[in-house]
C-alpha cells in the first residue's frame, strides 16, 4: 500500500545512463565545488577571454566556483582512466542568476565524452542519434546545427522537434586540441567528442510541469505524483 | 545584437525569405533569437499620404488629418503630435481589428472620422505609443502595411563570443553571402578632404603596448543638430537613442561594419597631441554617462597634454564632450588589446558596445576604411570639412597563417571534398589559400588550429551531408560504480515509503539561525545574486527540515535525500531520513531495516529527535520531527545491496500542475466491489475532479462485514484552487461531486 516516490529527475537520469550504458559507457562523477582550473582554464575557457561571461559563475570565498557544467569531469577523469574511454557524468551544477519559471540557480546536467584513437564527428552524430531515438521514440524529428563552444571544435548543438517549434536539446563537439592536451593526452594521436544536455528541461517536458522550481521546492504535492 | 533586414541589403541581397534567412544564420552557428514574433497585421490597415492637417474646431488636443488613400480621400481625428504633411503612415478604416477589437466608424467631438492612424502599440509591434508610426517615404500608397513591416524585420541574434565579427551589419551580410554564396558589396568611401593636412592640427603618439593602431581625421566647422529622419530610423530599430548628430554618426559606423569610434571636440583638447599611454598614477574623472569614477593606474587611456580624455576602448570622458558648442571634432579609430579591455571594463563594471567588440577583437585591416565613413557622414549630416590624410600612429597586425591539414579534416568531418572545394569554401569566408596554408582575415580571431578550419567547412558545407558512423562493440560491460550503489539504496527507501526529496544545497542566513549553525564552519559564496545562495549546506538536514515545514497538509511526512554537502574539510555524500507528524518515530524502523538488511553500520546513523524550539524556528507545525543522517560515501563499499542493475521501471505519471495556493485534505472510504482496482478509483476521482492534485489510497481490506465481494477503500484527497486558497464549502462540493460520481461509476457507498 505504501510505497514512496522517487524524484522525476532521479528516474529520468537513470533513462539515461541506462542508455548510455547500453553503448559501453561508464558513469564517472566529479565535485560540485571545483577550482576554475578544472571548471575553466582546462576547458579552454580562459579568464580573459568573454567566452567566460556566457556561463554566470558562483564564486566561494576561497577562490574556488561553483561547477557551471559537469564538465569539469573531463579532465578530471583522465587522473585515473586511460583511453579509450566512454564516460557519462550526471550531476548538478550551478548559475549565479536570479530565478523564475524558466530559469533556476540550481540545474542538473547529464555529460558525456568518448575519447579514443580517430574519433570522428561520425561517431558523435551515431552515439547522438541513437540516444534522441531512445529519448523520444524512433520517430522524433532532430536536426544538428554548429554552434560554437570553447571547448569543442567543431561544435554542435542538437534541437528536436517540440509542439512549438525547434527545442535545443543538447551541445556537443569535438574535444578541443587544448581540452585533449590538458587530459594529458597527445592531440596528434588521440580525438574525442563531447557532449551535455539538461535533464531538467526534459523531465519538464516529459510531464507538462512548467515551473522549473518545482523540481527543488520539497513540495509534496508534487513529489508524490511521482 | 539587432540587426535590421534592409541595412543589411545595404551589403547584400537577400534572395530568400525572412524565415528562410534566419535558418540560413542559426545553421551557421548564431541563432537568431525571437525571430521577431511578427505580430498579425490585419490586412485592411495600408499606407496613406498625410496630405493636410487642421486643428480641430471642437478640441484643442485633436487634429483632423485628410489622409490620400488607395482609393481616394478621407479624414480622420488623431491627437498624435509628431506628424506632418509629406508623411506616410499606416491607415486603418472602419472594421479593421486593432488590438482585439473592432474599429467602428466613429464621431469624435462632432467630427466623423472614417478610421485611424495607428502608433506602434495600436499596430501591436510595441508598447510605444507616442505618436504614429512612421512609414518611409517611398512606400506605395495602399500597400498593406503587415508587407511593409515584413519587408524590413529586426531580429536579434545571439552571436557567440567566438564571433565578435559578426557584430555589426556589415558583419552578418559577409557570413550570409559566403553562406548563400552570392556577392556581397563591399563599402566604398570616397571623401572629399580639404586643407590644411590634419597632421597639421593634431599628432598621435603611442606609448603602450596595448594599442597596436591607432588613427585620427579632424573635421572642423561642423554644426551640432538633431541627425536626419533615416538615421534616427535605423538606431532607434536597434533599440539605441539618438543623441546628435556626429555622437549619432559614429554610433551608426559601429552598427554598421562593427568599429568603435570616438568623437572628442577638438577645442576641448589640451595641446595638439594625443597620446595613448597606461595611467601612472590613479585620476578621478567622469565618463561619459555622467558617473564620476576613479580610472586606477595601469589603466590605458587616452590622453591630451594635461589629462585623460577618454578610457581606451571603453568610454569616453565628460571633459572631451561633443556638445551643442562643438564646432571641430577629432574622430578616432584605433584597435586595442582585447584582455586589456576586457580587464578595464570588468574592474569599472562598464561594458559598452564598443569593449564589447574590443574584447572580442575587431578587423584590424578596415580602421581605415571605418574612419572615413564616419567622417564622410559626419560632412554630410553635420557639414564641416574633413581635413586632408589620417593622422597614424603604429601599424596593422600581421595576418595568421593556419596548415589547412585537408586529410584530417576529411578524416574527423567524415566529409567526401576535393582539396580545391575546400580551398573554395575557405575563399568564400574570406581565408587566402595559399600553398596548403588558409591566411586567416582579420577579422577572425577564432581560428588558430586546422580543427577551426574543420569546422568553417562543416558550416558551409551543412551538417546533413556528414553521415554517422557507428561505435565498435565493447566486450566488457561498464563498471557499476558508486552512482549505481547510491540509486539501489533510494529503491529500498522508496520500497519502505520513503519519498524522494532534492533539495538546494544552499542555506540562506535564515536557515543557518534556525538550524544553529555557525557561519564560519561553511563554505561562503562570495557573489550571490539571491540572499537564499549565501552558504553551503554542511548537512541535508536543514532542508529536509525546511521541506517538513513547506508541507502542513500532509499528516504524514517520511523524506530522504541523498546529496552533496561541503564543508572546509571537503566535499561529501550524505544520506538523510527526516520523518514527522503522525509516523515521526518511523526513522528509527527504517535505520533498523538499513542497518539489518543492507548492513549499514547503524552506529554511524545520528538519529535526532528535533527539540521544540527548533521546530518553531523551522516554523514546522507539527508537534514532532526526527532526522537522521550518515556520510554515505565512506561506507558504500560495504554495504550489501544485491543487483546493481538500474531499475528504469517509473510508472506513468498523469501529472498534475500545484497550484501556489495552499491545499486542503480530505479523507474517504468507500465500500465496493472487490474487482475494483485502487488505481481506477484514482484515475476517476482525477478525471471528476479539477481540484484534487493528489489522490493516494491509504487503506484498502475486505471482510464479509461490507458483503459479498465487497472491500473497503480509504483515499487521501488534496484539494485546491488555482486562484485562490480553497474555501471549505468548495471544497465540501468537490467532496460531493467525487463521491457522486464513484457511486455512478462503480457504486462506490461511502463508509
Amino acid at each position: 500500500m505504501k510505497a514512496g516516490h522517487l524524484h522525476p529527475q532521479t528516474q529520468y537520469l537513470r533513462l539515461l545512463v541506462k542508455i548510455f550504458e547500453e553503448m559501453g559507457f561508464e558513469v564517472v562523477e566529479a565535485p560540485e565545488v571545483d577550482t576554475e582550473w578544472y571548471n575553466f582554464d582546462a576547458l579552454n575557457v580562459p579568464s580573459d577571454h568573454p567566452s567566460r561571461d556566457v556561463q554566470d559563475t558562483f564564486w566561494l570565498k576561497d577562490g574556488r566556483v561553483m561547477r557551471t557544467h559537469t564538465s569539469n569531469s573531463q579532465v578530471r577523469a583522465f587522473e585515473n582512466h586511460e583511453p579509450p574511454v566512454r564516460l557519462v557524468c550526471p550531476g548538478v551544477c550551478y548559475r549565479n542568476e536570479a530565478t523564475d519559471e524558466r530559469h533556476e540557480a540550481t540545474l542538473t546536467q547529464f555529460e558525456g565524452f568518448y575519447v579514443d584513437k580517430n574519433v570522428t564527428v561520425g561517431h558523435l552524430f551515431y552515439v547522438l542519434s541513437h540516444a534522441i531515438k531512445k529519448m523520444y521514440g524512433a520517430n522524433i524529428k532532430y536536426r544538428m546545427r554548429v554552434h560554437n563552444y570553447p571547448f569543442v571544435e567543431p561544435g554542435f548543438d542538437i534541437d528536436v522537434m517540440g509542439k512549438s517549434g525547434w527545442m535545443e536539446i543538447l551541445g556537443s563537439g569535438m574535444i578541443h586540441p587544448i581540452v585533449i592536451k590538458n587530459m594529458g593526452l597527445d592531440p596528434e594521436v588521440y580525438s574525442g567528442f563531447a557532449f551535455g544536455m539538461g535533464p531538467d528541461r526534459m523531465v519538464m517536458q516529459k510531464y507538462g510541469i512548467k515551473d522549473i522550481r518545482l523540481l527543488r521546492s520539497g513540495d509534496l504535492r508534487f513529489l508524490r505524483q511521482f | 545584437m539587432k540587426y535590421l533586414k534592409s541595412w543589411l541589403e545595404d551589403y547584400v541581397k537577400i534572395p530568400c525569405s525572412n524565415e528562410e534567412l534566419f535558418e540560413v544564420i542559426t545553421e551557421l552557428g548564431s541563432e537568431v533569437e525571437a525571430s521577431t514574433a511578427f505580430p498579425e497585421i490585419d490586412p485592411k490597415i495600408s499606407v496613406a499620404e498625410i496630405i493636410e492637417i487642421k486643428k480641430h474646431p471642437n478640441a484643442d488636443r485633436l487634429q483632423l488629418v485628410k489622409l490620400k488613400t488607395a482609393e481616394g480621400e478621407i479624414e480622420v481625428v488623431c491627437g498624435a503630435s509628431n506628424i506632418k504633411v509629406g508623411q506616410k503612415v499606416p491607415f486603418a478604416p472602419a472594421g479593421t481589428m486593432i488590438e482585439g477589437e473592432e474599429l467602428k466608424e466613429a464621431e469624435i467631438r462632432g467630427v466623423k472620422s472614417a478610421g485611424m492612424i495607428l502608433s506602434e502599440r495600436e499596430l501591436g509591434l510595441s508598447q510605444d505609443h507616442s505618436g504614429i508610426k512612421i512609414l518611409p517615404q517611398e512606400e506605395k500608397l495602399g500597400r498593406p502595411v503587415a508587407e511593409v513591416l515584413a519587408a524590413d524585420v529586426t531580429f536579434e541574434v545571439e552571436v557567440t563570443p567566438n564571433r565578435g565579427d559578426l557584430l555589426s551589419h556589415y558583419g552578418l551580410a559577409r557570413e550570409i553571402a559566403a553562406a548563400l554564396n552570392v556577392p556581397l558589396k563591399k563599402p566604398e568611401v570616397h571623401l572629399k578632404e580639404s586643407q590644411p593636412k590634419a597632421s597639421e592640427k593634431i599628432a598621435v603618439e603611442i606609448a603602450t603596448e596595448n594599442c597596436p593602431l591607432y588613427l585620427a581625421k579632424v573635421i572642423k566647422g561642423v554644426k551640432i543638430g538633431p541627425s536626419p529622419q533615416w538615421l534616427k530610423e535605423r538606431l532607434t530599430a536597434l533599440g539605441v537613442s539618438s543623441i546628435n548628430n556626429v555622437v549619432d554618426a559614429t554610433n551608426y559606423v559601429l552598427f554598421d561594419v562593427g568599429h568603435p569610434l570616438h568623437a572628442f571636440d577638438a577645442k576641448k583638447l589640451a595641446g595638439s597631441k594625443i597620446v595613448v599611454k597606461d595611467l601612472d598614477e590613479e585620476v578621478e574623472t567622469t565618463t561619459l554617462d555622467g558617473k564620476a569614477r576613479a580610472l586606477i593606474a595601469g589603466t590605458t587611456a587616452i590622453c591630451d597634454k594635461e589629462k585623460p580624455v577618454a578610457i581606451a576602448g571603453v568610454m569616453g570622458l565628460k571633459n572631451s564632450e561633443v556638445d551643442e558648442g562643438t564646432s571641430e571634432v577629432v574622430l578616432e579609430a584605433a584597435v586595442f588589446n582585447s584582455k586589456s579591455i576586457r580587464c578595464t571594463a570588468k574592474s569599472l563594471e562598464l561594458p559598452t558596445e564598443a569593449s564589447a567588440r574590443f574584447e572580442r577583437g575587431v578587423d584590424a585591416g578596415a580602421v581605415q576604411a571605418a574612419v572615413d565613413k564616419a567622417a564622410k557622414l559626419i560632412q554630410e549630416i553635420a557639414g564641416g570639412e574633413v581635413l586632408t590624410g589620417t593622422v597614424k600612429a603604429g601599424k596593422e597586425p600581421l595576418e595568421r597563417k593556419v596548415e589547412i591539414e585537408y586529410e584530417r579534416i576529411l578524416k574527423l568531418t567524415g566529409l567526401k571534398l576535393s582539396h580545391s572545394e575546400i580551398d573554395q569554401i575557405l575563399t568564400r569566408l574570406g581565408f587566402k589559400v595559399k600553398n596548403g596554408e588558409a591566411i586567416v582575415p582579420l577579422w577572425r580571431h577564432d581560428i588558430y588550429v586546422w580543427q577551426d578550419l574543420a569546422e568553417e567547412v562543416v558550416r558551409l558545407v551543412g551538417l546533413e551531408k556528414i553521415k554517422s558512423e557507428s561505435l565498435l562493440h565493447l566486450v566488457q560491460k561498464p563498471a557499476q560504480t558508486d552512482f549505481y550503489r547510491r540509486e539501489r539504496i533510494k529503491d529500498y527507501l522508496v520500497r519502505w515509503g520513503l519519498t524522494e526529496a532534492v533539495n538546494y544545497p544552499f542555506l540562506s542566513e535564515e536557515d543557518i539561525k534556525a538550524a544553529k549553525i555557525c557561519a564560519k564552519d561553511l563554505l561562503e559564496v562570495s557573489n550571490p545574486i539571491q540572499e537564499e545562495n549565501r552558504y553551503l549546506r554542511n548537512s541535508l538536514i536543514p532542508g529536509l527540515l525546511k521541506t517538513v515545514a513547506k508541507n502542513p497538509s500532509f499528516d504524514d511526512i517520511e523524506i530522504f535525500e541523498i546529496g552533496h554537502v561541503f564543508s572546509k574539510k571537503g566535499e561529501a555524500v550524505h544520506l538523510a531520513i527526516a520523518t514527522s507528524g503522525k509516523s515521526s518515530r518511523q526513522v528509527e524502523i527504517i535505520v533498523r531495516e538499513l542497518t539489518d538488511k543492507l548492513n549499514f553500520p547503524g552506529k554511524e546513523f545520528k538519529i535526532t529527535e528535533i527539540p521544540r524550539d527548533e521546530l518553531k524556528r523551522f516554523k514546522i507545525k507539527k508537534p514532532s520531527a526526527c532526522v537522521a543522517e550518515i556520510k554515505l560515501d565512506e561506507i558504500l563499499d560495504g554495504l550489501k545491496l544485491g543487483d546493481l542493475a538500474l531499475d528504469v521501471s517509473g510508472q506513468k505519471v498523469a501529472y498534475r500542475p500545484v497550484s501556489k495556493f495552499p491545499p486542503v485534505k480530505r479523507d474517504l472510504a468507500f465500500i465496493v466491489d472487490k474487482k475494483i482496482t485502487l488505481g481506477q478509483i484514482k484515475e476517476e476521482i482525477l478525471k471528476i475532479s479539477e481540484k484534487a492534485v493528489l489522490v493516494e489510497p491509504f487503506d484498502e481490506f475486505a471482510s464479509d462485514k461490507f458483503g459479498e465481494d465487497k472491500k473497503n477503500v480509504a483515499f487521501h484527497i488534496w484539494l485546491e484552487s488555482r486562484e485562490r486558497t480553497l474555501q471549505d464549502p468548495e471544497a465540501e462540493a468537490e467532496v460531493e461531486k467525487i463521491i457522486k460520481a464513484l457511486l455512478d461509476k462503480f457504486g462506490a457507498k461511502l463508509r
